[in-house]
């Protein structure tokens, strides 16, 4: 009866050829540039996101420097060529504003700002492809960067999106056809490790009775992303580790 | 776990966009054959049962079955034959499919999800062995093709026991297919070496055009898709709905956005093959060709070719009025098929051939040519057929047999045709629905009494026509006291209660909508257990309902509002005509009768206020017919009678609906279901106003309160039925009440303007009507006696809910208009009658006549075929005179009442004129010949009525 | 001389072969990540860990290194750390009073006294209330100085000081910057190449090269800076190559000290310069320094 096209079809299998809890593929890689402090670029299937940190440095505004704790800057853009049609700005539009805003406000709750008075990190997300998720893709690319730059953080801080299927199924990780076609989107920024929730956003009006079980939908995606990530981040400290042949390790 | 895959897809959406999507490949997709060990097999679907096998006597061995998309699309119908099965569907066919024919789609996904009909549906573009990448500049088709080749080449070597045959009519793909070392064959190769073969064979469609070239082409040829897109991308074409006459074959209309009256079209070359509900593209021409609609009625009767030239000369030479010239054009090509099935007979003749001409019961729909083994079967049933295809050279389109609904003429053949072609849902309540039902008995438990109001030592009652089991509302009334006030209050069955959000109950009435009332029958929309026994409040019996109580001083005008769930004992269940009783019975002084006295003082100063306001009284033929019990025949029709509890009762509804309408647009001004009446355009009133200036009055249509006041001065003593003759012109003007959802419109329109409110929903008649049913869980919300649920508050949703119930309830509506219609036919068969009655309309080569007593509209046509008319036509004045009489809309003729069977599936009507006597034209009066037989035994008939009765409620407006 | 344009993809640049890397492996922790579970009163959290209902985690990727009591988690990349007697290199980014701001990689610019610095005209002048007016003229914003870490305050600046000779401004000659982690702590950290090029390994990553330095002048504390002379071309050639080695080196995370880059300067050789950009000849000359440091260190060991 529903105009809407069925997002998940008999055989549970969705547009793309995931099942419902599957996540897009993930490939991730740190350390890519150079010249910042920490850098990383992820690709949730084709959202592609460039992260770069810089700092933590001294405050080049004295108003703002504060003496009991840093101050995160976040930059987000979006390349001009990152959708389907050619955006006119890659930075400064609201959207892109309020999500430098939330990506702020999700990596404060994790950096251990107090440790660095005076200080400055500046976080620059950059889309380069956007197919869904872009938020939560930024949050992650962030993340890796932040970890590269050897930033203390308390946990992984992993963003996830979920939705529903046929107003039914939750699924996870929307990409941009689902988000079209299908109805609401919930992203969350969590920390997995304690289960704890940073920040919630929904694309649009959502029933209080759908909430719980796309909340565990997109919490355990979260967690799965974590694993991914940590996995990514071992591998990229052993790899500078034992190129250097753990140079000034004591242990 | 998975590969990725991704693509490039232009999309044209004003310009060339790049779309990349990723296209994930599995290795875990099972191939559904229960036999194999090498995929882990998913219990959603397996391919095989024991009893299920195939047999056709190409092969010797069982086999499974892959179909190609043609095949689907072609013959879906032979596929909905049981002795298909163990199917194997591809996703890149179920794909195409749903691209192709939303319809079919959806009939082939019942075939899926029926297991006995072991359909399997494998996904062969995410399975990592049968995905072919696309390769450039391939033709979608052939890619298609191509895929479906690479998943058989799976299938065979990943069971080398088994056997795959694939179907396809594509010879390229069969050529290919065999190449490859796949057993391919046609439909008809495999279906004829079928079992049973002289029976499904009928159902294939019949797509093999057979040499063309020799026959006359009678169209001319559609433009091919590109050219129409262009056209229409210039506005040289426009793209809108054909929508056939219903009286003249070689006419039709487009409607078309952009252009603000429909586009008229004319003659074979005009329509050219579009069939009604066809999205055509249409050339308008230039504006000295345009014509004006030819007002005269046309059949298609079976003539030869010459007749039907001769036809579209009477056409055109009847298409010149200046006055009434529309935009005119022709149908160039088709964009969109909307072919569905048509029930019907086939036509009478004597050829036993293989083809055969069948006749739908729709006259907007053209004839169809079938091809049939078993004419001797066919032609005694009423069938279902759908089309095929319509080629050039010939003048029906081409068809083929669906199945067969039973007898024809047998009233339950002809309920089921009603049903049929009104897309009124009227199978079994599945058990899943039943489930969902209470159990009995049904006793109510002291939680229930703690969160409902306890009204049972109220004095209430309900009124109801005779008959009735489905009893939705009950009122009382009682003076406060102390005070110059009254209490009223209005109780709706709480069907809400028994029918919770997103069961199968649930859905099922959302998608019914309405109960069908056709004559003699009810189709549910809730079962019958519920209907007319948990939720009907029935006489001295314990019932929960759903209140809304008023205190009202005695000029009614309304102090405070209250709604609550309540539980209630109703003291008496009456018919109108006995609460009319009561009322008018002044030895009565019971508490019922007092509070029928108030609530009937009141209901007449609401209805007065109403009517002030503007509100329309409008008169419409609603029949009851007398049904003998046994026989299950019509004994008599009559116009329903009216009392003024009608009205009163009417009056409260009206009053309950406004006051909710009210509280749930507060709580949820974004998604409160409310029903609006939409204003007529100007134009829709011309036939009402021509027809008053006519007779000397002037009919003010600038507002419904004009209308109202004018409608109400047109009368004439003389003429007693002259005023309800204006009100049911009226009624025709009007357009459909809808429902819609709060949000997706602009409050100024909400209005409703046959009663003149500004706000209106339904709520009184939640076991009959879904809209009530939603209504009455905003309203449970609102008061805090229920939840939400997500669909409630979901404006997307709700649309999508509203036009289902606006489409339902129009087929509800017009099934039992037709309904009444044909029990009407089977009353007056064999019987002769002259009868009174008034010209409604005046056409060119015909008059519309009402015959009030039966709620009957016939047409009376003043020439018999072939001849000239003797009656000359006064196109501006709409009159059309002969022999010194002169017809004018309106005036009272007496016509002799024949029901002509000839046509078994058209039986009409046939009128011959007795008064006014026109010479050479008129007949005498029956009485006259002899002296009143009929009359008699007609009048002994009408004494036994009583006891066959057989009620039908109607809407309330 | 017709230029040639080296284009590779992503996916081409993994085809390049791994590095050997050493056998030791060490367990890494990452951020949230338990260090030791119910760390009660036995130890003391030190940098990169945090506690949490008693557990210690830690809060950076890294690993862990433990000084009696004390642990904490060391990320290979960061910031750099300063500790005192620590060589560096900056750039003034601020002239204050009594004080230079000295951007050295560090969290917080890096603090230059006025009293730290060796004045001209004697080493225990007093400093006068001329001297802060002429401090623009000795070093100004943008200038490049080496320098030692004199001490580290609370909150983590460091103070440098310039009195040796071998401190003070820099002049002519190329700034590459590294991940402090890839310099080698060693005793020298200004060396003289054999191939006629200086060199300058800050321990904060920031590594000077240039001319060779002739000792016999500029005693007078490095306040001059000569941007007359014209440094002959197949110095300017040396120095190039061995930025782009130090390039290389970095790139494949190769320890920088003096042996390593004149092993890839040796290994170098058969590239042209400005060929040693591409990621193909960055790896193989990274390699090769690699094999060489590792022949050294066996025929050193036995």
């Amino acid at each position: 009866m529903s105009a809407k096209q069925q997002l998940i079809n008999k055989i549970g299998l969705r547009l793309d050829g995931r099942r419902a809890n599957e996540l897009r593929r993930i490939r991730c890689k740190m350390g890519v540039f150079s010249q910042p402090d920490g850098s990383a670029y992820i690709e949730q299937g084709l959202t592609k996101v460039l992260a770069a940190v810089y700092g933590p440095h001294q405050t080049r505004n004295k108003q703002k420097a504060q003496h009991d704790a840093c101050i995160i800057n976040t930059q987000f853009s979006m390349a001009v060529f990152s959708t389907t049609d050619r955006k006119k700005r890659p930075r400064g539009d609201r959207k892109s504003i309020e999500l430098s805003v939330l990506l702020q406000q999700a990596l404060s709750a994790v950096i251990e700002t107090d440790l660095y008075p005076f200080s400055q990190i500046d976080v620059y997300v950059e889309v380069l492809h956007a197919d869904g998720g872009i938020y939560a893709a930024c949050v992650n690319a962030a993340t890796l960067a932040i970890i590269d730059a050897g930033i203390p953080i308390k946990e992984y801080i992993c963003a996830c999106t979920a939705s529903l299927a046929n107003d039914d199924v939750p699924m996870l990780d929307i990409s941009h056809q689902e988000e079209i076609l299908g109805g609401p989107t919930l992203t969350i920024t969590a920390l997995p490790m304690s289960e704890k929730i940073v920040l919630m956003e929904m694309s649009q009006r959502f029933h209080l009775d759908h909430l719980p079980k796309v909340l565990d939908k997109a919490l355990e995606g979260c967690k799965d992303i974590k694993e991914i990530l940590d996995e990514a981040v071992k591998d990229h400290v052993s790899k500078i580790g034992s190129a250097t042949g753990w140079a000034n390790a004591s242990s | 776990m998975f590969t990725t895959k991704s693509f490039i897809k232009k999309n044209k959406v004003g310009h060339f966009l790049k779309h990349v999507r990723e296209h994930y490949l599995r290795t875990d997709i099972s191939c559904g054959v229960p036999e194999c060990k090498k995929c882990h097999s998913e219990n959603t679907s397996s391919l095989t049962k024991p009893s299920n096998s195939n047999n056709c006597s190409i092969f010797n061995y069982d086999h499974y079955l892959i179909l190609d998309t043609n095949i689907i699309l072609d013959q879906i119908d032979v596929l909905e034959e049981p002795i298909i099965s163990n199917v194997i569907i591809f996703n890149t066919v179920y794909k195409e499919v749903k691209h192709r024919s939303l319809p079919i789609y959806k009939r082939l996904n019942t075939i899926i999800e029926n297991p006995s009909r072991c359909f399997f549906l494998f996904i062969n573009d995410h399975h990592k062995d049968t995905f072919v990448p696309e390769t450039a500049g391939e033709l979608i088709n052939d890619y298609n093709d191509k895929c479906i080749r690479q998943a058989i080449k799976w299938y065979i070597e990943h069971l080398p026991n088994k056997k795959f045959i694939l179907l396809t009519d594509d010879t390229k793909n069969r050529q290919l297919a065999i190449a490859d070392n796949i057993p391919a064959y046609t439909v008809r190769d495999y279906v004829q070496n079928l079992d049973k073969k002289s029976l499904i064979e009928d159902k294939l469609s019949r797509n093999d055009l057979h040499s063309a070239s020799e026959e006359k082409e009678l169209f001319p040829p559609h433009l091919n898709k590109i050219e129409l897109l262009k056209g229409i991308k210039e506005g040289s074409l426009h793209q809108g709905v054909f929508r056939a006459s219903t009286v003249n074959f070689l006419e039709g209309f487009v409607n078309v956005d952009d252009i603000k009256e429909p586009v008229l079209v004319q003659g074979r070359a005009g329509l050219n093959r579009a069939v009604d509900g066809d999205i055509v593209a249409v050339e308008v021409f230039s504006k000295e060709q345009w014509v004006s609609p030819s007002e005269i009625i046309l059949e298609d009767e079976d003539v030869d070719e010459q007749e039907v030239e001769e036809k579209e000369e009477i056409l055109k030479n009847s298409t010149v009025l200046e006055s009434e010239i529309k935009p005119t054009g022709k149908i160039v090509g088709i964009i969109c098929r909307k072919w569905k099935q048509y029930c019907g007979i086939l036509k009478d003749t004597s050829d036993l051939g293989l083809y055969q001409i069948f006749v739908p019961a729709n006259k907007t729909i053209p004839k169809v040519r079938i091809q049939t083994r078993q004419v001797e079967f066919l032609k005694t049933q009423k069938l279902v057929v759908t089309i095929d295809s319509w080629p050039r050279y010939s003048r029906y389109p081409h068809g083929h047999y669906v199945r067969a609904l039973g007898l024809i003429g047998s009233q339950q053949t002809e309920n089921e045709v009603v049903l049929l072609e009104h897309d009124v849902p009227y199978s079994q309540f599945s058990k899943e629905v039943l489930r969902c039902l209470p159990k009995l008995p049904w006793l109510i438990t002291r939680s229930d009494e703690e969160v409902r109001v306890d009204l049972r030592e109220f004095d209430i009652c309900s009124v109801d026509p005779p008959g009735c089991t489905d009893i939705d509302d009950a009122l009382h009334c009682r003076p406060i006291d102390n005070t110059d006030t009254l209490e009223v209050g209005v109780h709706i069955a709480d069907v809400s209660h028994f029918i919770r959000p997103g069961t199968a109950l649930d859905l099922e009435a959302a998608s019914r909508a309405t109960t069908v009332y056709l004559v003699g029958k009810r189709i549910d929309m809730v079962p019958e257990l519920l209907s007319s026994n948990l939720c009907s409040l029935k006489e001295r019996e314990e019932r929960f309902a759903f209140s809304c109580i008023w205190t009202m001083d005695r000029q009614a005008n309304i102090l405070t509002t209250k709604f609550c769930k309540s539980i209630i004992k109703s003291k008496q269940a009456m018919t109108y005509e006995e609460a009319q009783l009561i009322i008018d019975d002044k030895n009565k002084t019971d508490a019922i009768a007092q509070s029928l006295r108030h609530l009937n003082s009141l209901a007449k100063i609401l209805k007065k206020r109403r009517l002030d306001q503007g509100a329309l009284v409008l008169a419409s033929t609603e029949v009851n017919i007398m049904m003998d019990s046994e026989t299950m025949e019509p004994l008599d029709v009559k116009v329903k009678k009216h009392f003024e509890t009608n009205s009163m009762v009417e009056e409260f509804m009206l009053l309950a609906n406004m006051s909710v309408a009210k509280k749930i647009l507060d709580e949820f001004p974004d998604c409160a279901m409310l029903r609006r009446h939409p204003e007529p355009p100007a134009s829709n009133f011309d036939p009402l106003v021509k027809a008053g200036r006519h007779l000397g009055f002037d009919i003010n249509i600038e507002s419904n309160k004009t209308l109202a006041e004018s409608l109400d001065k047109a009368d004439k003593s003389s003429h007693p039925y002259l005023n309800e003759m204006f009100r049911m012109l009226t009624s025709r003007c009007m357009l459909q009440a809808v429902y819609f959802t709060s949000g997706t419109l602009q409050k100024a329109d909400y209005y409703h303007y046959g009663l003149a409110v500004p706000l209106y929903t339904h709520f009184t008649s939640p076991i009959r009507r879904y809209a009530d049913i939603i209504v009455h869980r905003l309203l449970a919300v609102a008061c805090g006696a229920d939840r939400t649920y997500p669909d409630l508050l979901n404006k997307e949703k709700s649309t999508i809910l509203c036009q289902n119930l606006n489409y339902r309830n129009r087929m509800a509506q017009y099934a039992g208009r037709a309904s009444v219609a044909f029990n009407t036919h089977f009353f007056f068969k064999g019987k002769l009658n002259d009868e009174e009655g008034y010209v409604l309309y005046v056409r060119k080569n015909a008059l519309q006549i009402l015959i009030p007593k039966y709620g009957l509209e016939c047409t009376l046509f003043l020439a018999k075929k072939g001849e000239t008319t003797m009656f000359q036509y006064d196109e501006e004045r709409q009159t059309q005179s002969a022999d010194g009489v002169t017809f004018h809309a309106f005036d009272p003729v007496t016509v002799r009442l024949q029901l002509d069977s000839s046509n078994i599936q058209h039986e009409k009507f046939i009128l011959q004129l007795v008064k006014p006597i026109i010479r050479g034209f008129s007949v005498p009066a029956l009485n006259d010949l002899n002296d009143g037989d009929r009359t008699e035994s007609n009048e002994k008939r009408k004494s036994d009525e009583e006891s066959g009765k057989n009620n039908i409620k109607k809407n309330r407006k | 001389m017709s230029q040639t344009i080296h284009i590779r993809t992503a996916s081409q640049e993994n085809r390049i072969r791994p590095l050997p890397s050493s056998q030791k492996n060490h367990r890494i922790f990452t951020p949230g990540e338990e260090v030791i579970k119910a760390a009660h009163t036995n130890f003391v959290r030190g940098h990169g860990t945090y506690e949490d209902d008693g557990d210690l985690k830690a809060s950076v990727a890294g690993v862990k290194e433990q000084v009696n009591k004390l642990i904490s988690v060391r990320p290979l990349k960061s910031r750099y750390n300063g500790q005192v007697g620590e060589v560096l290199v900056g750039r003034i980014s601020e002239v204050q009073q009594k004080k230079w701001k000295v951007e050295t990689n560090s969290r917080l610019d890096s603090l230059l006294q006025l009293s730290s610095v060796n004045l001209p005209g004697g080493e225990l002048r007093r400093r006068s209330i001329e001297d802060q007016h002429m401090m623009r003229q000795y070093l100004q914003e943008g200038d490049l100085i080496s320098a030692e870490v004199q001490s580290v305050f609370t909150d983590g600046t460091l103070s440098l000081h310039t009195r040796s000779l071998r401190y003070g401004k820099l002049g002519q000659g190329i700034l590459v910057k590294v991940l402090p982690l890839l310099i080698k702590k060693c005793k020298i950290h200004f060396h003289n190449l054999p191939f006629g090029v200086s060199l300058i390994l800050g321990n904060n990553g920031y590594v000077f090269i240039g001319p060779p330095i002739n000792d016999k002048e500029g005693n007078e504390g490095g306040f001059v800076q000569n941007l007359e002379e014209v440094v002959p071309k197949e110095t300017r050639e040396a120095m190039a190559r061995v930025r782009n080695c130090i390039l290389a080196l970095a790139k494949n995370f190769r320890m920088l000290f003096d042996t390593s880059i004149v092993f890839a300067y040796e290994e170098s050789l058969k590239y042209n310069v400005h060929e040693l950009l591409l990621p193909e000849a960055m790896v193989d000359v990274a390699v090769l320094t690699q094999q060489r440091l590792s022949m050294l260190e066996n025929y050193e060991s036995h």
